[in-house]
């Protein structure tokens, strides 16, 4: 028993290390410059090459203590300092680094410069797992950024499948102009009388619960006949099971309402078996049927 | 002398800028007389005291006329009344509520008889039906469909879409839900008896079969899966919903299903109640939208209580002899719970002394409830 508990606690806490790093796992490499001449600047007002991560996720990944590197044999070439709330990245949001080798100036400045024969690799808290790198593109021009198109969406083993050169850097935003319209305005073009949302809504509506009858419906008969074979096994001895179907709603509901009070005060059962079983009995007088309970008295007459 | 007197009366100056006569007007005293109206209904004419006598009460508080500065009106960031506000704007009170309802729910007469389920169904109508005259009176289609789901008769449901789709007319729709909720004995009957024939007001139903034990366990599970994975938009509803009707049903969970029925509803219930009240602040409130949200509200309850009477009897053209379903268990398919199928069951006597529908009409009801939280999940999906 004590092994089981161990290896619970275990299994626990390794998939709590996993779950750690699966969050890690959710940031992307989405754009880079190398040559910035003309750019963005940082707040020194200088203009150095840059990287973007992005997190793809809904929920905040923090980032602290995973690593920045530009060369495959030292994977933990720069550390991202654990503790800076900055490195906690909103669903969805971007982070920028400068890779301009003065990592004194601050928590997003690299101790490593890109080169047009570097990979940028993003690797996880253990120092080992890359989640994501990108080899830097050859000839390229100055103040020319590559991105992903769509932000977070492409390969993660440096090939370069869903990256391209950018019309526009776009660093610290999305790569794409997003879709300016709300789902609710788009709705309001294509459905403006609430017909075709009504109709495709109570189709699903309908189709759910259409769905959880034909189930149900499937499961009742099985446990029907599940009843039915119980039934007549209790049959073939002496006492005569009494089909539901005979009796009245009323004595149905009197009968339940007894046996529950009966077992509520009791406390006979934790689950009834809901079966009810009636045996006949030999004796001829009970006070159910006895005149003398169910007769009011006769009024008596005073004589004076 | 003359110095302190003077400062005295500064002070008592400044004083009453503070109090609320100072900052009343009309539109806060008109905002008093409607929570001490619904308190009045809650304690004299019992309708639905458990909601209406926190939201009648919490409406006073929030028109309690504020210098705003002070940091205790439920739209001041950071107020206690703001904090437990949250639950409400963030939308977790009603999964809460829905795990409080999985767990007192029995859905035996559903199982016994999945028909029922599609009355559940057509009753979702009325959601859609406001939804469409929402748009034709200007509404956005975010702000329709958080109006329609009024049409769904599920307090916890209305208040969870409209703080995703329209967070600005909340409390508008909180307390149109709730008040037709309450006034569903006086809406649904009038309309039950006039799409019905006195022949089919009689119907006699087939008592429901039991149900076993196993049946009930499978039942949440089942349903769970099989709505989530076509709505997985419904989930903090149903998820909530199907969970607490487990730990109900499991037998092994005795305690826990109690807290969900008993206390732990009994405390959301009051959180709820009391901050949608508090978010009914006048200047927020009191808008031609509300009065809208009021006249939408009372159709899709209309149209609702209309198409499950209706869809009862086209069903019942497809049925044979024995096997038809009273129309008057229609106006169920609204999830208030229930409320609406007891009104099902007196109406039903009304016409036979002995033809008793309350099990029958329990079927659509809690379909109703699963139907419109599906319903939300649709309208968020589409819409958020």
């Amino acid at each position: 028993m004590k092994q089981i508990k161990s290896l619970l606690i275990a299994g626990l806490v390794l998939m709590g290390i996993n779950l750690s790093a699966q969050n890690q796992s959710d940031m992307r490499l989405n754009e880079y410059l190398v040559y910035n001449t003309d750019d963005f600047q940082d707040d020194f007002g200088q203009q150095n090459a840059w990287f973007e991560l992005f997190n793809v996720s809904y929920g905040t990944v923090n980032i602290g203590g995973c690593y920045l590197s530009n060369d495959i044999n030292n994977l933990q070439k720069y550390i991202i300092p654990k503790g800076d709330v900055l490195t906690s990245i909103k669903p969805r949001q971007h982070v920028l680094f400068w890779a301009d080798n003065q990592p004194y100036r601050g928590t997003f400045h690299t101790n490593f410069t890109l080169a047009e024969s570097d990979t940028i690799y993003f690797v996880s808290s253990d120092g080992r797992t890359i989640i994501d790198r990108i080899a830097i593109q050859k000839d390229i021009e100055p103040n020319l950024s590559y991105g992903r198109t769509q932000d977070g969406i492409g390969s993660v083993d440096g090939n370069g499948e869903g990256w391209q050169f950018m019309s526009r850097t776009s660093p610290s935003t999305n790569n794409a102009v997003l879709e300016a319209k709300s789902k609710s305005a788009v709705m309001a073009e294509l459905d403006p009388n609430g017909g075709l949302m009504a109709l495709t809504a109570m189709s699903v509506v309908f189709l759910a619960l259409i769905i959880l009858f034909f189930v149900f419906k499937t499961i009742g008969k099985l446990a029907t006949r599940n009843q039915q074979h119980k039934s007549d096994v209790a049959t073939e001895g002496k006492i005569t099971t009494v089909k539901a179907e005979e009796n009245t709603g009323e004595a149905i509901a009197a009968i339940s309402t007894a046996l529950y009070l009966y077992a509520v005060d009791n406390e006979a059962h934790d689950e009834e078996s809901f079966q009810i079983t009636m045996k006949h009995t030999d004796r001829s007088y009970s006070p159910w049927s006895s005149k003398i309970y169910t007769l009011r008295q006769n009024p008596q007459v005073k004589k004076n | 002398m003359e110095q302190t007197q003077s400062g005295f009366l500064n002070n008592l100056a400044q004083f009453w800028e503070y109090t609320g006569f100072a900052n009343c007007n009309i539109q806060y005293l008109l905002m008093i007389c409607i929570g001490l109206v619904f308190i009045y209904l809650a304690i004299k004419k019992d309708w639905e005291p458990m909601l209406l006598v926190p939201i009648g009460f919490g409406i006073i508080i929030g028109n309690i006329p504020l210098m705003p500065g002070l940091n205790v009106g439920v739209y001041e960031e950071g107020s206690v009344l703001n904090i437990l506000y949250q639950g409400v704007r963030q939308g977790w009170y009603p999964p809460l509520i829905f795990l409080g309802i999985g767990a007192m729910t029995d859905f035996s007469a559903l199982i016994s008889n999945p028909k029922l389920l599609l009355i559940g169904a057509a009753a979702q109508f009325g959601i859609f039906g406001a939804y469409a005259i929402s748009l034709a009176l200007g509404f956005t289609p975010a702000e329709a469909g958080a109006i329609g789901i009024i049409g769904g008769a599920d307090g916890p449901t209305a208040i969870f879409l409209s703080s995703r789709l329209a967070p600005d007319l909340m409390g508008a729709i909180a307390v149109s839900a709730y008040s037709y909720m309450a006034l569903v004995p006086v809406i649904q009957p009038p309309i039950m008896r006039l799409l019905t024939t006195n022949k089919e007001r009689l119907i006699r139903m087939k008592p429901p079969r039991a149900v076993s034990p196993t049946e009930k366990k499978i039942f949440p599970i089942v349903g769970f899966l099989l709505t989530a994975f076509i709505v997985p938009s419904g989930i903090p509803l149903l998820g909530m919903l199907f969970f607490g009707n487990l730990i109900k049903e499991s037998g092994v969970t005795r305690r826990l299903a109690e807290t969900a029925r008993g206390p732990l509803i009994d405390v959301i219930t009051i959180l709820i109640g009391i901050t949608v009240g508090c978010s009914t602040q006048a200047d927020k409130f009191l808008q031609w939208s509300s009065i809208k949200i009021f006249i939408l509200g009372f159709l899709s309850f209309i149209i609702a209580t209309t198409t499950g009477v209706l869809f009862v009897k086209f069903f019942n053209l497809f049925l044979k002899e024995g096997n038809k379903i009273n129309p008057l268990i229609g106006n169920a398919g609204v999830s208030a719970v229930p409320d609406s199928a007891r009104i099902s069951n007196n109406v039903g006597l009304e016409y036979d002394r002995t033809n008793y529908l309350l099990m029958h009409a329990m079927g659509p009801n809690v379909a109703g409830v699963i139907g419109s939280a599906v319903a939300a999940g649709i309208l968020l999906g589409f819409l958020s």
